[in-house]
């Protein structure tokens, strides 16, 4: 008895609310990236859950991009993290505040 | 002969030459640019010369030299050209010769009296010289409009040539402002020539197209143009008449413009005899001149030129009786003459206004130059009245004097005699021959004769007879033959000069030749005076007809004019040599009583126009600034400040949070969504 497609997209949808809700709530930089992480893999559920569902792979394929971009994306992250440290020996997000009027 | 019309640009380009070598290089030169511009215009008159000469062989020129503005892309061409025919090649003679004698006096009233300046001086001359010529042989209106200020340009520089005096500098913005208002309508027409007929051209020999040629075809139906306001062609045809005539009156000083030519004897007296009195001066009335085929066509404008001409006959000729310096009896005098130029041309006398033209700037620069040596031996005091018994001391300069005096009064056989008789007769005959209007124009001209008569033998009086009235009139500053020579050139001239139009004898013996009469009708098609006097008697047109006082006939009438002109002028002089004559003449002018006052004044003219300016102008100036500055500045400023509020507030969500950003994205996105669900119907 396979799980219906609803079942999948409920649980993308409440994955990428609780990113969204990190990224919203959140100081810490490194659980900005986290969170991020988090609504990235939200939408790969969607991906497979429809690749599945419609029988063929590109929805897989697709999601495996996605993975080598989150990849990428947190090496750039943990990068301006690390500068974030050295400039305001913090990485509270909300103490950067000079790039504004 | 024909092809000596290729040098005729030359006769502008040499005097502009000797601009170019007064200016860059005047200070090294001998006599600072006078030689230069001496043969520069000597250069031009000898062309000039050959060029009467090329078209009394019946080879009358047409040319555009250059197009600069033209092409399929626009309506009309705007061109430089030369037009060559009996009136500008007779002009071009005129203006040079009196060019070349004035650079020669200015050798003695400049340049030996020591004065400074003298490259600016004499290059600006020649620019003057160039331009006046320039305009001269203008083929088409605008050209001519743009030499016609050039030459206002010069004037005003010349006026303020002593510029570190007071008075200089005010009367050469005076000058420059009065003939500027007058130029503005001149510019309108121009443009509604333009705008009407598509062409400027004045015609001549080759010309297809020419407003004058044009506008005549309008009237008679053949051709069609432009007209605006809903006006018919005639009524048309007179605005745009009146329009140029705007400039016109303020160039040749007509009422009620005439009020900067007294002042612009401020300038140097060489100056004041060739722009302010035989040349610049005449544009205007040339210019009536050169169009007269076009003003042929409108009798009314033709009466408003013969009536304001004869109106300022009178009224400048009134202030001229009064004044104590030399100089601006003789201001006075112009004015009043060109009145009589005006009065000849709108009276339908086209030959009679060009003779007194020519005569007029013969005399009258001889009467400045005789005014110019008196002065020096004055050592520059112009008051008549500290002058007296001059006659010995100086003979050339009073013969000379005395030559354009009897001219300028009208006095048989001197020049001005002829052809101020003529303007008279012209003028009278088109009066009695059912025009009201200019006989009453008549009247006031053949009352100015009696005052000319009168300021003119008291001017020579005062100056040159009785006893000297100061140590500088006993032993006056002598004169060299720089000033001597055209003196003595112009005051032959000024005597015989009027044999070119012998009209009353012409009427007794008909051997004797009208040679201007002939030369001026056998002029280009449509350019000649028969054409024009075809289109001042045709009842379509002008509708002028000859009348003759009853029972004298044609030539009763002819030698009645004569006489009676002549009989006032001597009545005018008579009673100047009655009052003034005798070792030791007193003022009369208390006399007059209040009239006095009024005519020291001008009749309050300069006061009524100062108060038009700071009474009027400067009032509705002041409103236009402050709507300028609370309107429309006001509008600007509104616009400009609201943004700046807006953008200081709209800024402000620019936090530095990254929180705050994701949150607006997020909430961005959710209201797209909602607004796009609510549009598309997802709700329902």
């Amino acid at each position: 008895m396979a799980v219906p497609v609803e079942y999948y997209l409920v649980l993308s949808a409440f994955v990428f609310c609780v990113g969204l809700f990190g990224i919203l709530t959140r100081r810490n930089a490194l659980l900005f990236l986290m969170s991020v992480e988090l609504m990235l893999n939200a939408a790969n559920i969607n991906f497979v859950a429809f690749s599945y569902y419609h029988g063929n792979l590109t929805g897989q394929v697709f999601s495996l991009f996605t993975m080598a971009l989150a990849a990428a994306e947190v090496a750039v992250g943990i990068g301006i993290i690390l500068v974030l440290y050295r400039n305001f020996a913090d990485v509270d997000v909300t103490k950067a505040t000079t790039l504004r009027w | 002969m024909a092809e000596l019309t290729a040098f005729a640009p030359a006769i502008a380009v040499l005097p502009f030459v000797s601009f170019l070598v007064a200016l860059f290089a005047g200070k090294y030169l001998p006599k600072k640019g006078a030689i230069a511009g001496s043969l520069a215009t000597g250069g031009s008159l000898v062309l000039s010369l050959l060029m009467l000469y090329t078209v009394a062989t019946g080879h009358a020129y047409q040319a555009t030299l250059y197009t600069w503005v033209g092409g399929d892309v626009v309506p009309f061409e705007l061109t430089f050209g030369i037009l060559l025919d009996q009136l500008s090649t007779l002009m071009l003679v005129i203006v040079s010769t009196i060019a070349l004698l004035v650079h020669v006096f200015s050798m003695g009233y400049m340049n030996d009296e020591g004065e400074t300046g003298l490259p600016r001086y004499y290059a600006e001359l020649g620019l003057f010289t160039a331009s006046m010529l320039a305009f001269v042989f203008s083929d088409n209106l605008l050209m001519a409009f743009m030499f016609f200020e050039l030459v206002g340009l010069c004037s005003y520089l010349l006026i303020g040539f002593w510029f570190r005096e007071a008075g200089p500098p005010s009367a050469a913005k005076k000058a420059f402002l009065v003939t500027r208002f007058g130029d503005y309508f001149f510019l309108i027409g121009v443009v509604a020539v333009f705008a009407t007929f598509g062409t400027a051209a004045f015609g001549g020999p080759g010309v297809e197209e020419s407003f004058p040629a044009l506008a005549e075809q309008a009237l008679n139906g053949e051709a069609t143009v432009t007209t605006f306001f809903g006006l018919d062609p005639a009524a048309w045809f007179t605005v745009i008449g009146l329009l140029v005539l705007g400039g016109v009156m303020g160039k040749s000083a007509q009422f009620p413009f005439h009020t900067w030519l007294p002042d612009a004897m401020e300038g140097p007296t060489p100056v004041s005899a060739l722009i302010h009195a035989a040349t610049m001066v005449a544009a205007g009335v040339y210019l009536v001149a050169r169009m007269y085929g076009f003003y042929a066509l409108s009798p009314t404008a033709l009466a408003v030129i013969a009536f304001v001409g004869g109106f300022t006959a009178l009224f400048a000729a009134t202030m001229g009786v009064v004044k104590r310096e030399i100089k601006q009896v003789l201001a006075y005098s112009t004015i009043s003459q060109y009145g009589y130029i005006m009065l000849a041309l709108g009276g339908g006398g086209y030959v009679a206004g060009v003779f007194h033209l020519t005569t007029h700037a013969v005399f009258k620069a001889l009467l400045f130059l005789g005014a110019g040596s008196v002065i020096i031996a004055m050592h520059h005091n112009e008051d008549m009245w500290d002058m007296g018994g001059l006659k010995e001391k100086m003979p050339v300069t009073y013969y000379a004097f005395l030559s354009g005096s009897l001219a300028l009064a009208g006095i048989v056989p001197f020049s001005g005699f002829w052809s101020k008789d003529e303007v008279l007769y012209e003028t009278l005959v088109h009066g009695l021959g059912g025009s009201p209007l200019l006989l009453a124009a008549y009247a006031m001209g053949l009352l100015a004769v009696f005052f000319t008569g009168f300021y003119t033998f008291r001017m020579v009086l005062l100056t040159f007879h009785g006893e000297p009235r100061t140590d500088t009139a006993r032993d006056p500053h002598g004169v060299r033959w720089n000033v001597k020579v055209p003196l003595v050139v112009l005051g032959v001239l000024a005597a015989v000069i009027g044999v070119i139009n012998l009209v009353p004898i012409h009427a007794l013996v008909s051997a004797v030749p009208e040679l201007l009469h002939d030369w001026l009708y056998h002029g280009p098609e449509g350019l000649n005076g028969e054409h024009y006097h075809e289109l001042v008697t045709s009842a379509e047109f002008a509708g002028y007809s000859a009348g003759t006082i009853p029972g004298l006939g044609e030539v009763g009438t002819l030698f009645a004019s004569a006489g009676v002109s002549l009989a006032v002028a001597l009545a005018g002089s008579g009673l100047a040599i009655a009052l003034y004559r005798g070792p030791d003449p007193v003022a009369h002018t208390d006399k007059l009583g209040s009239l006095k006052t009024v005519l020291f004044n001008n009749y309050y003219q300069d006061e009524y126009q100062v108060w038009l300016a700071e009474g009027l102008t400067v009032p509705v100036a002041k409103a236009a600034d402050g709507f300028d500055v609370r309107v429309v500045d006001g509008a600007v400023n509104f616009v400009s400040s609201l943004s700046l509020f807006t953008g200081d507030r709209l800024r402000r969500i620019q936090t530095g949070i990254v929180s705050n950003y994701a949150a607006l994205l997020t909430l961005g996105l959710t209201i797209l969504l909602v607004a796009f669900g609510a549009l598309q119907g997802w709700f329902l």
